[in-house]
């Protein structure tokens, strides 16, 4: 045939020039220059495939580091316990992310967070503590140790606290090791004298717990003198007066026909280093030098220590109660 | 007839062609295209999914900050944080929810008696923390029957704990808090000086535990007084359960005058108003004993 199998160039399509024979040959031409272009566009598609193929793959590995990157972020996002969300709330997570179907998740959540409202109602109410504020930082969270700094603030009745410590986990087999350090407690103790001394000790030895055992105790104390004083301002207002408020712990028993002679009941709420919440409670006497001389019965000098014996067999508020009447130069009984 | 022939031979061409190229580069199928990118669109969206995720995050813990600062400064009027985001009523929930459950947990670490409901609120089962100096110990539990009225059901208090005489003396139907307050207490003092006495073991391997009780309201220890290897018996009375420091300290040693010597005068005192594991830190140093 004389074709020469290895050399097709002998047509010359490259050029595009094309000899067009007459006949026969014209047709083999043809065939031949349509084999040619198929070839040189598979040729181009190869070219192209493969230049899709490494930028394809370049992206991908773009887009490998990226989310190897962000999912490392992610594993620190997770470390903050706060935010580590499980159940519901990483369902809602989903939802937000656009992940999920809508459905319910607004209304379960709903309802799950006024199962906690409910339940911290129920705590500050069985603790008669109110805590407004609870952050939390992680320190430091290895398999076996969880370090966390803890700021929370609230009030017990009128006494407003802050409070930050750290809290350390220690798993040890089945069970788990807590211990508090660096105990730091914050107060207005303006008008608690009595108070800062127990502070600095509970600060000491991270006695928490302690910490707020005698709160409460001494609010309660607190708590029980201003209701006994509000309640005798209310019925003997005009032998009664309370100068430096409910909250005080001074109350003025004075008659108004008598403006010389004043009686005051001192009730101090101590609290000792260890803890212990101690209601102190004292009459004191002011009357003028002159109406002792007038009057040297020892029911008038010794009242001090009379009132502590009325203490002793009739408690806190009858004792005052009697006093007030005496005050008062009532007829009652 | 040398065109079918020329036919044939072109074909061959053709495929001779297809196989030459074929050996130069690897097949380019278009399929390999499409596996790139539909894996390259998987990390798109993978990586997507976690950007909004993360904004969510920051989303949230600003929100929550803002919320955190709301409930501290109640006076001030702080303004209330503006989202940007078409989920803010979800986020605002999410946020108040973490709040809570971060209350709730402060409520459990400051010694709260975690109180919950049961059997459908005819029930009611609270919990006693102890502590010493920082270090969490023992917890105790109460069930309680809420109806016909509050009673203790079951308990796991150590039966030294005069349990049933507190709550006889409490106000416990109107005010739960007279019972568990002083229950706490007795509890509480009880763990510090069992804990006290661990201590003394572990610390003070020069001393000997002579004597204790359940209770841990009674220590008899040992001293050596360094030079004359004299010994000292301390007996501490804690007699009131509500308390870990003792009410009373007795000497005894041969030498008769010894309790009678200044030092051991202060020794007294040191006993009577610092915990016993730290009081004997002070006497070591002071040289008064071993």
């Amino acid at each position: 045939m004389g074709a020469d199998f290895d050399k097709p160039q002998g047509f010359c399509v490259k050029s595009g020039r094309v000899q067009r024979a007459r006949g026969s040959k014209l047709f083999w031409l043809s065939a031949a220059e349509g084999r040619q272009k198929s070839f040189r566009m598979m040729e181009k598609m190869s070219e192209e495939n493969s230049e899709d193929v490494r930028v394809l793959e370049a992206q991908i590995e773009h887009l490998q580091a990226e989310v190897a990157a962000l999912q490392r972020q992610q594993q620190d996002n997770h470390k903050d316990i706060t935010f580590h969300l499980r159940g519901h709330m990483q369902d809602a997570m989903s939802y937000v992310c656009g992940q999920k179907q809508a459905g319910e998740k607004e209304k379960v959540l709903s309802k799950l967070t006024e199962e906690l409202e409910e339940d911290l109602k129920l705590q500050t109410q069985m603790n008669g503590i109110s805590l407004n504020s609870c952050t939390t930082k992680t320190l430091q969270s290895s398999g076996r140790q969880l370090v966390q700094q803890f700021c929370v603030s609230g009030h017990c009745s009128e006494l407003v606290f802050q409070v930050e410590f750290l809290l350390s986990e220690v798993k040890k087999g089945q069970r788990s090791e807590r211990t508090i350090r660096d105990l730091n407690v914050v107060m207005d103790t303006s008008d608690l004298q009595n108070f800062s001394s127990f502070l600095s000790g509970v600060e000491e030895s991270t006695d928490l717990l302690l910490f707020f055992r005698t709160l409460r105790t001494f609010s309660d104390r607190c708590d029980d003198r201003r209701r006994t004083f509000q309640h005798f301002q209310e019925k003997y207002p005009s032998v009664v007066s309370l100068p430096g408020g409910c909250r005080s712990a001074v109350m003025t028993l004075n008659h108004p026909e008598l403006s010389g002679c004043v009686l005051f009941v001192h009730w101090s709420v101590e609290v000792s280093r260890e803890g212990r919440v101690t209601p102190k409670i004292e009459l004191l006497t002011k009357i003028p030098e002159k109406a002792l001389q007038l009057f040297p019965s020892q029911a008038v000098s010794g009242a001090a220590e009379a009132f502590q014996s009325l203490l002793r067999i009739l408690g806190p508020e009858a004792a005052v109660e009697s006093v007030i009447m005496a005050v008062s130069l009532s007829q009652d009984t | 007839m040398a065109g079918a022939s020329t036919k044939g031979v072109l074909s061959h061409l053709s495929l001779l062609e297809v196989q030459a190229r074929s050996r130069k580069t690897p097949p380019q199928q278009p399929s390999r295209v499409k596996e790139l990118k539909a894996k390259a669109e998987a990390l798109m969206t993978q990586r997507d999914q976690l950007k909004a995720e993360i904004e969510t995050h920051k989303s949230l813990q600003k929100l929550r900050a803002s919320m955190d600062k709301q409930c501290t400064h109640e006076e001030e009027e702080e303004e209330e944080m503006a989202i940007d985001s078409e989920n803010s009523q979800l986020l605002r929930l999410m946020a108040r929810h973490t709040q809570l459950k971060d209350l709730l947990h402060a409520h459990d670490i400051i010694g709260g008696y975690n109180v919950i409901k049961t059997r459908k609120g005819k029930g009611l089962c609270v919990s006693l923390t102890t502590a010493y100096n920082g270090v969490y110990l023992e917890n105790y539990n109460l069930e309680m029957d809420l109806k016909p009225t509050l009673r203790i059901s079951r308990d796991n208090i150590p039966p030294f704990i005069p349990l049933k005489s507190l709550a006889e003396q409490s106000n416990m139907q109107t005010d739960i808090r007279t019972l568990l307050d002083p229950l706490s207490q007795h509890l509480n003092a009880f763990a510090a000086r069992k804990q006290q006495l661990k201590l003394v073991k572990e610390l003070h391997k020069s001393v000997q535990v002579m004597e204790s009780n359940a209770l841990c309201s009674l220590l008899v220890l040992m001293f050596t007084v360094p030079r004359e290897k004299t010994a000292v018996l301390c007996s501490l009375e804690y007699t009131d359960h509500t308390r870990c420091l003792p009410t009373r300290v007795h000497f005894e040693c041969e030498d008769k005058g010894l309790p009678d010597s200044p030092e051991w005068k202060k020794n007294s005192s040191l006993l009577m108003e610092t915990p016993v594991h730290k009081a004997l830190i002070t006497m070591k140093k002071m040289g008064d004993i071993v």
